[in-house]
């Protein structure tokens, strides 16, 4: 598990916490998470630290049922622990970091083309000019079916907007 | 000799014609045309800001 160990050095929660703007739910998931690796890492030490030897000796010279403590000691003797096959949690433990880290790197990247499209939109913004700025042409280049429109009604005889004069009135004396 | 008298006037007459046709020209096929073109955009534009 060079990776994990590697993964482990690397994460500093403080920096997770402050920086990459996590939700409220997901901060308090992992925190949860964290505190009961904390837990286990000290429940474990407290159990490692306990005496794993029993003094027979001991206790036969203070019990006179000496068939008995014949008997525990066989049992412990005899007592082996029962091992667990965990390659498999293992492996799918693997799988699963595989996986999460395939989604995040996926998701880094489509995050970093949706950035790239914002700060294009944003540079757009900036340089805009503003709306006072504007030009007829401007509209024009940006919007080509207006200059389609002029020449289709040019062609068909039409030099009036219908409803223009009803919106912006009209100058005409006569 | 009088009977010439009317061909003095065909300078000015030709001179009018071929001012004519251009004004025409220039009018029908860009100015007329640009007012249109302004009014359309400022119809455009107002819609899309409203």
């Amino acid at each position: 598990m060079a990776s994990r160990a590697a993964t482990k050095a690397a994460v500093d929660f403080t920096k997770i916490y402050s920086t990459l703007g996590l939700g409220k739910e997901t901060v308090a998931s992992l925190q949860a998470f964290r505190k009961r690796h904390a837990d286990a890492q000290r429940i474990h030490g407290q159990l490692s630290q306990q005496p794993t030897t029993v003094d027979f000796s001991h206790y036969r010279s203070v019990l006179k049922n000496q068939a008995i403590v014949d008997d525990a000691e066989k049992l412990l003797k005899d007592f082996k622990p029962t091992t667990y096959d965990v390659s498999a949690h293992v492996k799918a433990i693997d799988q699963f970091e595989a996986k999460a880290v395939e989604k995040a790197q996926a998701t880094a990247a489509q995050i970093d083309v949706e950035l790239q499209s914002l700060q294009a939109t944003l540079a757009n913004i900036e340089d805009a000019r503003p709306f006072e700025d504007l030009t007829a042409e401007d509209v024009g280049k940006a919007h080509p079916e207006i200059l389609e429109t002029v020449k289709t009604m040019v062609k068909k005889g039409k030099w009036t907007i219908p409803g223009y004069k009803e919106k912006f009135g009209d100058l005409n004396v006569m | 000799m009088p009977q010439l008298v009317p061909y003095f006037f065909v300078n000015q007459i030709s001179f009018t014609f071929f001012v004519l046709v251009t004004l025409i020209f220039l009018f029908s096929r860009y100015i007329l045309p640009y007012f249109v073109y302004l009014s359309l955009t400022r119809y455009y534009i107002t819609t899309l800001n409203s």
